[in-house]
């Protein structure tokens, strides 16, 4: 306790150079908090996109093979399957099915591709709350023949709400079918996946490539806990193979990248592939490594700046304290006493510091969220999945910040403060600062 | 050690400091002992060798040659954590320029070898450390800081730290150089007193004559040899 008097005590006689050290510990820790919170924010904002526009957390999809050399990307017997998770899957937030395509929209001007998506609208919760309806109606995509566009696709094929288009795609038997769909719904842009995903009822879906009623494209299994992905795709694998359903290898890649592998390997019939929600997003995920990296390295000059100006301060400080050392050591204080006083001194700064600039970053975000500010470039929308900027704030990482800051300063106060208890008590006393 | 009442027994003690390419030699051949409760001074001119030969007694700094024991213990053979276990348990240390922990109040540092001993509860700390002001005569700046306190009561304060502890030992450096004499004539009385009360050894340098009279046996040094021992 006298310990930690001491420290906090010569913290304060330390004036200027301890409010400048602790000014910058905060800059640290704020920053560090930040640059989490538009991480985590990232992140947050591209997994809840991408799992209602393309993926679950758990997905049951699959190709099959009308011949060895061709693979479309449908699962027949959808409601055995999703019986089969309703007893077997634990923790389930919601289930639904896709129908899965890629086809040609054509308007009466352009064309682009796109990836089919068909929805049961009423079973879509995720969806209604990610997609922002600029015109239109979500209920219009109960009926059979409408389509919803993002309003970059719209742009580019000149569509407007009510227009027709008409959709043309390969069937199963190989043969070119067209469907026409009516623009009911145009919503604003989520980022580069709404560029090519397309949504329509999955009858429509079915219609086009001439599927029957219990097949669709894969069943979309939302969780409560989406951490428990893997192990949930995990546990439904020998549960699939119980039931004689055909299983492909694990390849953690998005299924759109596998229809190469599947078209070239020699079987014909289904076979289902198991995924998650982050093995579908893989093609994303370089977003987030980049910014982590990118982080990581900022952080660590940064804390190369930190660690160094610490040293350099508690060096001067151990100049200037070498009589109080050394009588501390005369009077019985031992070394590792020693050492502990100034490690304590560090904690205090560490903690006082960090926990002021942990607030400040926290009161930051929380601003920032309320104040929706706009992301101006478009680039950035696509590559971050929204339009206004969201600091994500999660109480375990500014718990790791602050714990972070403080095991910095530790670390930059362990060569003084062993300078400090390995000076020679007769030395010391006497010294004259 | 022959003397089963010597507290230091001091045996050709040599004390060589490098210094860049040559040695500083601040010890030759000291032998001297010093029985309990004697109140003896340490006398010579600066750089006579009384500072290295406290330090030596003190055991903050072991001999180069020779042997030195304390308290019986022969401490050129012991750890640095033994010594400092030495120092803690058995010897006090009072200083010339006070050296009192500056963040801490006159109880604090009063209090705090207690608190490195650990032996004793809060409220038997408290007990001793006030009985322990009292006899020094501060208990009204008890809570005041070494900075608000004159030369006078900052070495007063300096003798509590040394005493509170009850050591075997007290060594003292110059404990009244940094005072004008009416005062250091006054922490000589207190150290004197508390020499007769509790039976505790002293130890101090001066070079001051009025203080040297104080003492009952007085050490002459000079070029860091024992030129006289008288009682």
């Amino acid at each position: 306790m006298t310990t930690l008097l001491i420290a906090l005590r010569n913290l304060i006689q330390g004036g200027r150079r301890t409010v400048l050290l602790a000014f910058a510990l905060v800059l640290v820790t704020f920053l560090l908090i930040m640059l989490d919170g538009i991480s985590a924010g990232l992140e947050a904002t591209m997994i809840r996109s991408a799992t209602t526009l393309s993926s679950g957390h758990v997905n049951i999809g699959g190709f099959y093979k009308v011949t060895a050399g061709q693979a479309s990307p449908v699962v027949t017997e959808i409601p055995k399957l999703r019986a089969l998770v309703a007893e077997k899957v634990e923790g389930v937030d919601f289930v639904i099915d896709r129908a899965r395509g890629w086809a040609r929209v054509v308007s009466e001007t352009h064309s682009i591709w796109g990836a089919l998506s068909g929805i049961d609208i009423d079973e879509e919760r995720g969806l209604k709350d990610v997609v922002e309806l600029l015109e239109g109606d979500f209920d219009a995509l109960r009926a059979d023949g409408t389509v919803m566009l993002f309003t970059g696709q719209a742009k580019r094929i000149n569509a407007k709400l009510g227009d027709t288009l008409t959709l043309s795609a390969p069937t199963m038997g190989g043969v070119n079918n067209t469907v026409d769909v009516r623009v009911v719904a145009i919503a604003r842009d989520v980022g580069f996946l709404s560029a090519i995903n397309i949504f329509m009822p999955k009858n429509t879906v079915r219609q086009l490539y001439q599927m029957r009623d219990d097949a669709s494209g894969a069943v979309h299994i939302y969780l409560k806990d989406e951490s428990r992905a893997a192990e949930v795709s995990e546990a439904l694998r020998p549960e699939l193979a119980a039931l004689d359903f055909r299983l492909m290898d694990v390849d953690p890649r998005p299924f759109w990248m596998k229809f190469e592998t599947a078209a070239g390997e020699d079987w014909t019939g289904q076979k289902l592939d198991l995924t998650t929600w982050r093995e579908e997003v893989s093609f994303l995920l370089w977003i987030l490594t980049g910014f982590a990296t990118l982080r990581w390295l900022l952080m660590t000059v940064i804390f190369v700046v930190i660690v160094v100006g610490i040293m350099n301060t508690l060096y001067i400080s151990i100049r200037e304290r070498t009589r109080e050392i050394g009588t501390l050591r005369a009077i019985g204080m031992t070394r590792w006493g020693v050492r502990r006083l100034f490690l304590a001194e560090a904690i205090l700064l560490g903690i006082g510091a960090g926990g002021i600039g942990a607030l400040l970053g926290v009161a930051t975000s929380l601003l920032v969220n309320a104040a929706r500010i706009h992301i101006p470039m478009e680039a950035m929308q696509a590559i971050m999945m929204t339009d206004v900027v969201h600091l994500e704030v999660r109480g375990p990482d500014v718990a790791l910040s602050i714990l972070i800051i403080t095991v910095v300063t530790a670390i930059a106060a362990l060569l003084p403060a062993n300078l400090a208890a390995r000076l020679r008590p007769a030395g010391a006393i006497h010294h004259i600062g | 050690m022959s003397n089963p009442n010597a507290i230091v027994h001091i045996q050709d003690a040599h004390k060589v400091y490098p210094l860049g390419h040559t040695e500083v030699v601040a010890l030759r051949g000291i032998n001297l002992t010093i029985e309990r409760g004697e109140f003896a001074a340490i006398a010579g001119p600066s750089g006579s060798g009384k500072t290295t030969l406290l330090n030596l007694i003190g055991c903050v700094d072991v001999a180069t040659r020779g042997e030195v024991i304390v308290c019986g213990q022969a401490t050129q053979t012991l750890s640095d954590t033994v010594l400092t276990r030495l120092r803690l348990l058995k010897l006090g240390f009072i200083f010339q320029s006070f050296n009192l922990v500056s963040v801490l109040d006159v109880f604090q540092n009063v209090e705090f070898p207690l608190l490195l001993q650990g032996k004793l509860s809060k409220a038997e700390r408290k007990v001793l450390v006030e009985s322990i002001i009292e006899k020094v005569g501060l208990t009204g700046q008890r809570g005041q800081r070494p900075a608000q306190l004159s030369g006078g009561q900052r070495q007063r304060v300096a003798v509590a730290r040394a005493l509170v502890t009850r050591p075997e030992l007290v060594l003292a450096d110059e404990p009244t150089a940094n005072l004008d004499s009416e005062t250091g004539e006054r922490i000589i009385d207190l150290m004197r007193d508390l020499n007769h009360a509790e039976g505790t050894t002293f130890i101090f340098s001066t070079h001051d004559p009025k203080i040297m009279e104080r003492a009952d046996r007085l050490v002459h040094i000079a070029d860091g040899r024992i030129v006289e021992s008288t009682r």
